[in-house]
Formats: C-alpha cells, sequence, structure tokens
C-alpha cells in the first residue's frame, strides 16, 4: 500500500513540473530549458513576499508571485524569442541562457543556504492504510488532479485554449482562421510560466528553494516530455506514473541509490525502442517522412 | 582670512598625507582564502576569517620580527561545492590567489575533498602554506602529509575528519545506549564519497560495538522523497536514525521524520540543520534533531572563555550567531597563523612551518595544536587536551552543545512521542 500511495504521490509531483514545458512546447515548439528557473524564481518570490513585507498574506503572495512568473514568460517570449523562433538549437541556447542568468542571477543575490522555505499549506499528517502521509502531500494530490482537469477543460472548451490548440495542430491553418501565432505563443509561454509558478508553489513547502532546485526540475520535466512524446498532455501524465511509479519500486525493491538512474534509463530505452515517445504521434508522423 | 583658509588647508593635507606610525604603514601580509562562497562552508568561513583579520590588525597587527604588520585578505570564488564545475577550477583558483592577488599564506578551502587533495601538489609547486579549514572531511588530506612530509609540509588542517567524527558519534551513541537502553540504528546517507564513507563507516562502527544497523540507504543528490526509507526503519524498530547528507534537500527528510513521528531520535552530519535560521524554515520540525558541526564554536557555546566572546564578535559584525561548519575553525586558523609567523619571526615558508607545529593556543574550540608528522589538529573529547567536536541538539529553537560531556551546555532530549 506503501508503494501504492507514494508512487502516485510521486508521479503526480512529476506531472505538475512537467505540465508547463509540455504545454510551452506542444503549443509554441519552443522547447523552454528556463523551466527550471522559474520554477525556483516562483518559489523565491513567494518567500520574498512573505518576508520582506510584513503582514503580506500568503495566499495573496501566491497569487501575486505566479501573476509575475507568468509575466516573465510572457516577457522572454516577446522580447527575445520572437527574434529566433523557429531556429531550434537557438531556443534551447537562448532559453537555457535565461534559465541560468536567472537561477545564478537569484544565488548571486543571497538565494543561498537552507533557509529559504515556504510555509505548509497545513501542517501535520494522517495515516492512509496504515501508511503515514503528511496533508501537503495529499493537498498536492488534489490539486495536481484538479489541475488536469481544468487545464483539460480550458483547452477544449475556451476561446483561448481552442486557439492555442489550434496553432498547436497547424499553425498555418490556425493563421489562415485567424489566430494570431505570436500572441498564442506569448500565452503559451504564460501560461507555461505560471505552471511551473504553480508547482513551485505547491511542492517547495517540502522542502526548501535551492537553486540546485531549478537544474533538478529542468532535468525531470525534460525526462518527462521525452518519455510521454515532446507536446502530448496524456504522454506526459503517463510518462510521470511510469517515471513515478519505476522510482518508488527501484527504492522499495533494489536501493535508493538508483532512483535517479531510473529516469535517465527510462529516456535511453525510450529513445532506443520509440524516439516520439509514448505518445509523440506528431513527431512519429515527421520521423516516418 | 582667504590665507588663514589655505594655510589651514596646506596643514590639513600635511596632516593626513603623511605616513601614519601604525600598522597600517607596513606591508600587509597577504591571506588567500579560495573559498566557495556560494555555500555555507565557504560565506561562513569567509566571515570568520574577516572577523579575526579586523580583530588582529585593531590590536596592532602581527609581530613579524619586532614589525607590526597588518593581515589582509583576498577571497576567490573557488565554485567547487557546486554541481558539475571540474576541480580545475577550484586549482585555478588557488593559482590565482598565489600568482596575481599575491597571497602570502592560505586559509580555508579548496572546500571539496577532490578539489583540496589536488590542490596539495599546487601548494608543494608554489611552496605556499595553506591552513585547510572548512568542507574536506577526508582522511586521506592528513594521510598524504604522514606519508610525504618533505613534499606536503606546506598543508595544514585545523578541523576534524570523518575517522574522528565517527568515534565522536559511536561514543555518544553508546552514551544514549547506557541512558535509554536503545541498540537499533538505521543509517540513511547522501550519495557522495564522504557521506558512504561515513554511513559504512557507522554500520561498521556501531556492529562493532553489538548494535543492530539496517541496511544503509544510499539517496542521489537532490532526492525529495524519503518515506520508503523511513517506513522502513520504522519496521525494522530504528531508534537512531543516522543521517549524513550536505545537500539542502536533507530538510524534506526531517520534516517527513517530524510529521510522520517515529519513534527515532535523528542523529548526523547534516548541512542544511546547521544554520541559526533552520529551525525557523523547518516550522519548528527539525527540533531534536543532532547534528555534528565537526568543530566547537560554530554555534554558541562555553568550551573555553574564547568561545562565547568569538560567538558575541560574530553576532556583533555579522547580525547572526555562528553558522556552521568552517566559522570558528577559519577564524581560529587567522590566530594559529600569527602565532606561528610571530613564533618564526619571519613570514618565510620553512620558518613559518615550524612555528605552526610548535604552535600551541587555547581556542575558539579548545586547545589547539598540530600534529608535527601530520599537520592535523589534534582532537580531545576534553577542550584542556585538543580540539573538540561541536555535537548539538536543537531544543526550543537554540542549538545546544549536547557533546562532549566537558563541554556540554545541556542533556539530550527526546522527542515526547518516543516515550
Amino acid at each position: 500500500m506503501h508503494i501504492i500511495i507514494y508512487g502516485i504521490i510521486n508521479s503526480i509531483t512529476l506531472s505538475l513540473i512537467s505540465l508547463g514545458f509540455t504545454l510551452v512546447y506542444s503549443i509554441s515548439r519552443v522547447p523552454n530549458f528556463a523551466h527550471g528557473a522559474l520554477y525556483i524564481l516562483s518559489g523565491y518570490l513567494v518567500w520574498l513576499f512573505i518576508n520582506k513585507f510584513a503582514g503580506f498574506p500568503y495566499p495573496f503572495a501566491i497569487i501575486a508571485s505566479i501573476g509575475l512568473t507568468a509575466i516573465v514568460g510572457a516577457l522572454i517570449y516577446r522580447f527575445i524569442l520572437i527574434r529566433i523562433r523557429g531556429m531550434e538549437i537557438s531556443e534551447i541556447i537562448a532559453t537555457y541562457a535565461i534559465g541560468l542568468a536567472i537561477l545564478e542571477g537569484l544565488r548571486w543575490g543571497g538565494l543561498r543556504g537552507g533557509t529559504f522555505t515556504l510555509p505548509t499549506f497545513a501542517a501535520g499528517s494522517v495515516n492512509l492504510f496504515d501508511v503515514s502521509v503528511d496533508y501537503q502531500r495529499l493537498i498536492i494530490v488534489g490539486v495536481g488532479i484538479l489541475t488536469f482537469v481544468l487545464l483539460y477543460a480550458f483547452t477544449r472548451y475556451t476561446k483561448v485554449g481552442l486557439a492555442l490548440r489550434g496553432i498547436a495542430q497547424d499553425e498555418r491553418a490556425a493563421m489562415m482562421l485567424g489566430i494570431n501565432s505570436d500572441m498564442t505563443a506569448i500565452v503559451s509561454l504564460a501560461i507555461g510560466s505560471a505552471l511551473a509558478g504553480f508547482a513551485a508553489v505547491l511542492l517547495l513547502p517540502l522542502g526548501n528553494i535551492v537553486v540546485e532546485a531549478g537544474y533538478n526540475v529542468l532535468i525531470f520535466a525534460i525526462a518527462v516530455c521525452v518519455i510521454g512524446g515532446l507536446g502530448s498532455w496524456g504522454g506526459t501524465i503517463v510518462a510521470s506514473f511510469v517515471i513515478g511509479f519505476a522510482q518508488i519500486l527501484t527504492e522499495a525493491f533494489i536501493s535508493t541509490h538508483y532512483q535517479m538512474v531510473v529516469a535517465l534509463l527510462a529516456i535511453i530505452v525510450t529513445l532506443l525502442v520509440k524516439p516520439s515517445g509514448i505518445f509523440g504521434k506528431q513527431k512519429e508522423l515527421e520521423e516516418r517522412v | 582670512m582667504r590665507r588663514l583658509v589655505f594655510f589651514i588647508a596646506i596643514f590639513m593635507f600635511i596632516v593626513f598625507s603623511a605616513p601614519l606610525p601604525s600598522v597600517a604603514a607596513e606591508k600587509p601580509i597577504v591571506i588567500g582564502a579560495p573559498l566557495a562562497t556560494a555555500f555555507l562552508y565557504g560565506w561562513d568561513a569567509e566571515r570568520g576569517i574577516k572577523l579575526a583579520v579586523e580583530e588582529i590588525n585593531k590590536a596592532g597587527g602581527v609581530n613579524v620580527g619586532g614589525k607590526k604588520r597588518p593581515f589582509a585578505v583576498e577571497v576567490i570564488d573557488t565554485r567547487d561545492l557546486e554541481p558539475g564545475v571540474p576541480v580545475s577550477e577550484a586549482l585555478l583558483g588557488v593559482e590565482k590567489l598565489i600568482l596575481e592577488k599575491k597571497a602570502d599564506f592560505l586559509i580555508g578551502g579548496p572546500v571539496r575533498s577532490e578539489a583540496a587533495l589536488a590542490a596539495m601538489d599546487l601548494l608543494n609547486k608554489y611552496k605556499k602554506i595553506s591552513i585547510l579549514t572548512t568542507g574536506v572531511l577526508t582522511p586521506a588530506y592528513h594521510k598524504k602529509i604522514t606519508d610525504n612530509y618533505d613534499k606536503y609540509k606546506y598543508c595544514f588542517r585545523n578541523t576534524s575528519h570523518v575517522g574522528v567524527m565517527m568515534n565522536e558519534f559511536i561514543t555518544m551513541l553508546e552514551d544514549l545506549r547506557k541512558t535509554h537502553g536503545f541498540d537499533k540504528a538505521a543509517v540513511m546517507v547522501q550519495d557522495v564519497a564522504h557521506a558512504r564513507a561515513g554511513g559504512e563507516a557507522m554500520k561498521n562502527g556501531l556492529t562493532g560495538k553489538g548494535w543492530k544497523v539496517s541496511d544503509v540507504k544510499i539517496y542521489p543528490t537532490g532526492t525529495t522523497d524519503y518515506s520508503v526509507g523511513l517506513n522502513d526503519s520504522a519496521k525494522f524498530g530504528a531508534q537512531i536514525l543516522f543521517i549524513w547528507m550536505d545537500m539542502p534537500e536533507s530538510a524534506v527528510l526531517l520534516k517527513q521524520w517530524s510529521d510522520m513521528k517515529l519513534k527515532s531520535l535523528p542523529v548526523g552530519f547534516v548541512c542544511a540543520a546547521e544554520q541559526p535560521g533552520f529551525w525557523k524554515a523547518s516550522a519548528g520540525r527539525g527540533e531534536y534533531l543532532i547534528v555534528n558541526l565537526v568543530n566547537g564554536g560554530n554555534a554558541p557555546a562555553k568550551i573555553t572563555p574564547w568561545t562565547m566572546k568569538f560567538s558575541d564578535a560574530y553576532k556583533k559584525k555579522w547580525g547572526l550567531e555562528p553558522e556552521g561548519y568552517g566559522t570558528s575553525s577559519s577564524y581560529m586558523a587567522v590566530y594559529q597563523l600569527k602565532d606561528g609567523i610571530e613564533k618564526a619571526g619571519s613570514t618565510d615558508t620553512e620558518a613559518v612551518i615550524k612555528g605552526l607545529e610548535n604552535s600551541d593556543i587555547m581556542g575558539v574550540y579548545g586547545r589547539m595544536r598540530f600534529d608535527k608528522k601530520s599537520h592535523q589538529i589534534i582532537p580531545s573529547l576534553d577542550p584542556k587536551e585538543g580540539a573538540v567536536t561541536g555535537i548539538i541538539q536543537w531544543q526550543q529553537g537554540n542549538r545546544v552543545q549536547v557533546f562532549p560531556p566537558k563541554a556540554a551546555a545541556g542533556k539530550v532530549l527526546l522527542p515526547p512521542w518516543m516515550k
């Protein structure tokens, strides 16, 4: 039972980390390598609001931080990525450089040591089927599932969401129907960054805000997206569960030592067996052509 | 009137531009500090060094053969604790301090063991004396000096190492066994060389004393879920949870331990829990954790009369208590160097080596003297005999020294759910 409960928690954690990266790639085809940096930036902003501005309520700090992170994402596209759109290598280099600048800038600015933490939404734990689980992790599971549902509804039942899907499916056809490609990409970067920020405010209260976590988040987001199929939402969720459970099973039956190796091994196996990922249909078509 | 103003101006110019007969007139002795300044073990060492230099200069400087000379500090960021940064980066930093910054002596790092071991050859090449004060817990450092004294005689270390720390931990746990009847331990370590070695040594040491010890759980750097290992430790019936981690994510482990209310006492080398801000950052869930700060004085304590004097001075200058491993040792290294230079009567390398070998001062964490063959600080459980450790327990938001008994300010407390 422990494996099932913590496997689900681990999987939803990975999904939350990866959703923003997937969304940006699926719509704008920009591999946002600044994703991990935006995750840490958002967490740090919340910390700043509640620690440096006395009396700033925690919920408002969260909303303000996610909003600011979304703006940063939009600005990254508007002022940098728009000039190199379509040049994939340049996009990777540019986003990675932006990520480095943000993370190392935060380190330089004082984000050092293990004392930067966010309060949990609820302290304490509960026994589920004789397995102790803290409330924060239960909240992560609940909010994570709700996020998937809301995102699904957003992309299917709202005008903006449908425009995003239109661009993701066929950019030229969507443009012929009057959908502004650049504006859609800006919106996708903003939402993707907001999702990174959202994941940060949910997950960072479990530990602490450290620059190194930004690099780890990026590695896991890429691992999930490569295995699930770049740009595939369903693939992201399935891959999160594959990696999440593989890690817990490895920890329980082999050794804790190999947890990280499992994720990286899964990337190699996926690239060898199905380079487009589990649900990477569009990429698969391109490969066939 | 204008003439009067003119003469006053000339007079002021002469007064302020004339060389002062003070310490500042002499050529400073440059201390190069190669440190990973973005990490606790780097920035706290830098602060310790700067505090000592300020105190010494204020008191007149170093007496070098009758002339008072001030210290000056040049710090360089070796980045050797950052993931993915090669050892060569730290070596370049050391070389830059020696060649460009004209450092006369080195104090501090490199901080990562691999980098410090590699830097020993550089110190030999440039005949520069270094006192290692932070990071680097490997016994290989002083073993290299013992094995090849002529080549590595320039290297000194005034901080503890894994071999000593293991014995201290085992002695402390044996005390707990006598008091509370504990005899089962679980070991959780980070996947880095010093932690793996520490975990294995701890397992072997405790098993040798008759303890039942679970398999060592090794966690990759960056792990954010320890539930499986913690559950296993509970099933095993561990009363001691021995942790050896220098990654910030170890705070997650402690939060999970606290939330799960495991009937085990966490003990170990936990970098994330060293700093004064840890208790607040963990929302009090680090309460009862026992941490080895490697050297005494890295938290307020009453080890020697100098300990609290140092702690208060540090707080006055930097606005917070001594922060963790590397603070007191880096501070003391400057005083040891001063003593060594004064004994030598010059800054000549060979003379200062002899001066340091004969240096014997009662410092912040006990009697401080180097072993003449290994240049390793001589440890002891009695501050009158040697350098003592700083094993503290978080009690109501304070870091209370609980070991060794001769330097302890309080007793080990158990979480209420363990009673």
